[in-house]
């Protein structure tokens, strides 16, 4: 049988041919079980399994050649059109013809946007860390080593903790900027998709959520810098970096996302006709 | 009845789909395959890690002559299913015969191969890590080649009866995926049980 | 060639007697019957299964307890995890798939009808084989019951000389026997998806669903094979004396380990795949929107398939592989996060601006996202081999791998039963009852399975029979046990709104959720030949583009 003898029906008798039930796949199927389950029994059922298994194979064998069995099955059930209780599509008013199947969200922050934010929200960060080194008379160096005590396990922790050091200053620096970064292209990826107060939310509520995160943690991994840490000074920081970063990040010019070209529009390439396919022309 | 509910592409009249026998032996070839690859890994990796023997050294020797029977059936189940596409019956019928004639003698060769084995050399699948997986090994690729010639022998018998018309070469088609894969097994068996893991 | 008529669904199905109604289903090669059967067979199972978890609980809430004994117990972890992976979960996705995949794709039945029949047999009997050796096992020789080897089946628990008896031999025929079924739907469902699509449904055109049943078919078919040569090779040792897994011949106990889990990791996908179909297609029902990122997620989904062969080996951390072996399955693992993410934060792109409906599937679907993200962090916590070495073979390994199958995949599967229980039924099922059994599910899992990591990071270990008191796990351990009652209270009201909507329901109609898919153009419950014109579809959402001919979808794709 060819998949054709499916595709239509018997228009003169209203019937559709399906395959015939058959008896002998749940022969076979018992018949092999039996073969095994003989293993663990008794060879006598092994045997019953066999000589079951052999006519389930010959009965299947027989049903599918030399033509497939089929039964004709009454086509009488009506189906009813296709309908659904919100006929009308919406247009929103607020987008231009061209994009009404828009892909959300319209417009983003370019990313130099989410590497500015960063950058500056490093800056008043180090600047509020420096501060409270100064201001609690640890030394102004004091943060820098801290952030970059991971990487020195064999020093002692407290003894030069507020010196200048410049293997720390280096590796301090790097992490710095590198959480800066990747935060700040978090921010400008996230912000527009925020639904209101941008700044409350990336400034306030994302700082403080992302310091009891790693309150949380540090206590496991490191009981010794937990002790160092101020956490007040610590969510004050990470305010100053989130509403910066925030503030930078949002007056930056928005474009908007071409998510609903062709890939090879997006790509630079010169399709003849690629937009005029896809949009379906102004006329519609 | 709602007949005009679907309406047809029409730039999509051309529909043409893969034959499904097809493709449920490749699926089955690829179930297949992977059962075999544990054994091949197994006989690997257990190569010289007997504790005791017969080594495979000492008691195998390359069956050349079977091993080119067996290869040669691939090319006669080709020339038959050919055969059988124009619609060529008795041409059919004699390759098959032949395919069938070279798989059975594969496996005599194999047969006469556990004998010496087993009587002579005294290896059996208890004895060593080389005799179980050995005879795993090899048993399971007999197996195969047994289910083959089975289904081989079904279809000769409805040649013999003149039953088998050209429009079931689509199904000798298939059957003979099966035999080429069991044939393509046997390289790999033979590669790594008479020449690496000698 | 049979020329009969028969009715379908006959009017006077309750005239006629019963055996003629139990010839006609046994018989049977529809598509549709075989993937109900299926799902009733995984139910009784679920039901098993469940009654086993809830005695392994009942003898862990407190310390020193003495409900079953300890022989018991093992063989009760055993048939539980065994019943659950090979007897519940696979069929049940089996038998949707079944049920769904040919109405997705626009056909009339599965591309061999009659291997379909035969592989729900195999598998219906093998669940059968495995629970006879309650009685077998004992009968016959008076040494083993159960299997208790657990449900991976180390060497050399395996071996002869540590499982006399036929209990080992019980579960190995069994495992062989469900696994040419598996393997035996899986090609059918890849051939069918390959070879049976209605006109213009292109692979780019398919519902996910059939895309991810398709890769986790693929699976299957790479995945249960392995197995099925690792079981033969445990018949050959235990039955002709050979010595694959015989350590005192040479051979190698973490060859098993290995042959096993490059089955049994596959396996997690072949059963979460099924359940990411699921959300695939209920998210964006109720979100009233399309799928988020389509190709992203069918990319994702082959990544997931090529990836999941490659990570068997963290299931091994503690074996000891060395350090080059350890890296490479450290990393592979956690790269299987990368297309997971991307799967979703598509799920939640699709929810996001989207007019959100909180229908009982809806809400199975929104519990999952949450609990699969946990699932798969803890995952990746373990998936780093120190963290590994700490937790292996503990609790928190326990927690880890039910979120993922119970806040994972038994969360969407419950979804897929209330969303296509009107189509399969033809009656709708009671929202009421739907929201009392999600709530009631989603405390008892989260009383459950949160406080499991606990004891887990405490030190306690997996498939303890006991424990001493005063080790801090007490109340853990009673929280836990005290969450199975508000599952096993919920999984009652499911099968109560099961049947009672199967009787009492009001009528669903073909297109109760306003859906976008081929199956719900067809009458509920579907006739056996699905569609009397076979459709032609232009788009992913042929139902939107018959609804909306103004703006129908394959003007954009």
């Amino acid at each position: 049988m060819s998949i054709d003898a499916l595709a239509q029906p018997d228009e003169r008798t209203e019937t559709i041919e399906m395959p015939a039930s058959s008896a002998w796949p749940i022969i076979l199927a018992f018949g092999l079980t039996l073969v095994f389950a003989g293993l663990v029994t008794s060879s006598s059922v092994s045997l019953l399994g066999a000589i079951l298994a052999a006519s389930g194979c010959i009965g299947w064998f027989r049903d599918v050649l030399p033509r497939e069995k089929h039964e004709s099955v009454s086509a009488i059930e009506m189906t009813p059109p296709v309908s659904t209780s919100r006929p009308r599509v919406a247009v929103v008013e607020w987008m231009t013809e061209e994009l009404h199947r828009a892909r959300l969200p319209l417009e983003v922050y370019p990313i130099r946007a989410g590497v500015k934010g960063g950058m500056a929200g490093s800056v008043a960060m180090a600047v509020l860390a420096v501060m409270y080194g100064i201001i609690s008379r640890r030394g102004m160096w004091y943060a820098i080593n801290v952030l970059a005590a991971g990487f020195f396990p064999g020093r002692h922790p407290l003894a030069q903790i507020g010196a200048f050091q410049w293997d720390s200053l280096l590796i301090a620096s790097v992490l710095h900027l590198l959480v800066s970064l990747s935060v700040g292209l978090l921010y400008g990826a996230t912000l527009p998709m925020l639904p209101r107060h941008p700044i409350v939310l990336g400034g306030l509520v994302a700082p403080i959520l992302w310091s009891g995160l790693v309150h949380s943690f540090i206590e496991l991994i490191d009981p010794t810098l937990n002790q160092q840490i101020d956490w007040l000074w610590f969510v004050f920081s990470q305010i100053g970096f989130g509403i910066v970063a925030g503030i930078v990040v949002s007056r930056q010019q928005r474009v908007p996302t071409r998510q609903h070209l062709p890939f090879a529009i997006r790509a630079g390439f010169e399709v003849l006709g690629g937009i005029h396919e896809k949009d379906g022309g102004k006329s519609r | 009845m709602s007949t005009t509910s679907f309406p047809l592409a029409p730039t999509e009249l051309e529909w043409k789909l893969p034959p499904r026998g097809r493709i449920a032996m490749f699926a089955l070839i690829a179930a297949e395959a992977a059962i075999f690859t544990i054994f091949v890994v197994a006989y690997l990796f257990y190569i010289g890690k007997s504790l005791s023997g017969p080594m495979p050294s000492e008691v195998l020797s390359p069956p050349f002559l079977y091993t080119v029977c067996l290869l040669s059936s691939s090319l006669t189940i080709h020339f038959a299913a050919r055969s059988l596409r124009v619609g060529n019956v008795r041409s059919f019928g004699a390759w098959w015969l032949s395919t069938i004639s070279l798989g059975a003698i594969f496996l005599y060769g194999t047969a006469s191969e556990w004998h010496r084995l087993i009587y002579k050399d005294g290896l059996t699948i208890t004895t060593n890590l080389f005799g179980t997986t050995y005879y795993s090994l090899v048993g399971l690729h007999g197996f195969h080649v047994v289910v083959g010639l089975l289904a081989m022998t079904t279809v000769m018998v409805f040649t013999i009866v003149g039953a088998m018309k050209q429009e079931h070469a689509e199904r000798i088609d298939v059957l003979s995926l099966y035999w080429h894969f069991v044939d393509g097994v046997w390289i790999v068996v033979f590669t790594i049980v008479y020449v690496i893991g000698r | 060639m049979s020329t009969e008529s028969i009715a379908w669904p006959s009017a006077s199905a309750e005239s006629r007697s019963f055996v003629d109604t139990l010839h006609e289903w046994v018989t049977t090669v529809d598509h549709k019957r075989l993937g109900i059967l299926y799902i009733i067979y995984a139910l009784v199972f679920l039901l098993i299964g469940g009654i086993e978890a809830a005695i392994i609980r009942i003898q862990l809430i407190r310390p020193h307890n003495n409900f079953v004994s300890p022989q018991v117990f093992n063989r009760l972890f055993t048939m539980h995890g065994t019943t659950m992976i090979f007897f519940v979960v696979m069929p049940v996705l089996f038998g949707f798939a079944n049920y769904l995949i040919p109405l997705m794709i626009g056909a009339r039945d599965m591309a061999f009808p009659r291997l379909n029949a035969f592989s729900f047999w195999m598998t219906a009997f093998g669940g059968l084989l495995l629970y006879f050796s309650l009685v077998g096992a004992n009968g016959l020789y008076g040494a083993g019951n159960a299997p208790d080897v657990g449900w991976f089946a180390y060497a050399p628990l395996t071996s002869r000389t540590f499982s006399v008896g036929h209990s080992t031999d019980f579960w190995t025929l069994a495992l062989l026997v469900s696994g040419f079924g598996s393997i035996g739907t899986a090609i059918n469902i890849v051939a069918t998806i390959l070879c049976m699509r209605c006109q213009g449904m292109t692979l780019a055109k398919m519902p996910l669903f059939a895309w991810l049943n398709l890769v986790m078919a693929g699976l299957v078919i790479l995945a249960v094979s392995p197995l099925t040569a690792a079981q033969i090779m445990l018949l050959v040792d235990r039955y002709l004396g050979g010595h694959f897994f015989d350590t005192q011949a040479g051979g190698s106990a973490v060859f098993w380990m290995h042959f096993f889990w490059i089955f049994g990791h596959p396996e997690v996908y072949v059963l979460v795949l099924p359940a990411f179909a699921f959300a695939s297609e209920i998210i964006p029902v109720f979100s009233r929107k399309p799928i988020f990122g389509y190709p992203v997620m069918v990319g994702a989904t082959v990544a997931i398939g090529f990836i999941s062969m490659s990570v068997w080996a963290h299931h091994m951390f503690t074996v000891g592989m060395g350090a080059n072996v350890n890296t490479f399955f450290v990393i592979s693992t956690m790269a299987i996060a990368v297309p997971t993410g991307i799967k979703i934060f598509n799920w939640l792109a699709t929810i996001w601006g989207g007019k959100i409906e909180f229908k009982t599937p809806m809400l199975f679907c929104i519990a999952f996202l949450f609990q699969f993200l946990i699932a798969g962090l803890t995952g990746v916590m373990m998936s780093a081999a120190p963290f590994d070495w700490q937790l292996g073979s503990s609790y928190f390994v326990v927690a880890h791998f039910h979120y993922v199958i119970v806040g994972g995949i038994l969360f969407t599967l419950f979804g897929a039963f209330y969303y296509w229980f009107p189509k399969m039924s033809g009656r709708m099922y009671s929202e009421t009852l739907g929201k009392l059994h999600f709530w009631l599910f989603l405390i008892g899992f989260h009383l459950t399975f949160d406080f499991m990591h606990i004891p887990g990071l405490l030190g306690m270990p997996r498939r303890i029979y006991t424990y001493e008191p005063g080790r801090g796990w007490d109340t853990w351990n009673f929280i836990v046990t005290i969450g199975v009652f508000f599952q096993a209270a919920a999984i009652v009201v499911f099968l109560g709104n099961l049947i009672w909507s199967y009787f009492r329901g009001k009528a669903a109609g073909n297109d109760p959720w306003d859906a976008w898919t081929l199956e719900w153009s067809t009458n509920s419950p579907p006739p056996a030949y699905n569609f009397y014109t076979i459709p032609s579809v232009q788009s992913r959402r042929p139902l939107w583009d018959l609804k909306h001919p103004d703006d129908p979808d394959w003007k954009y794709e």
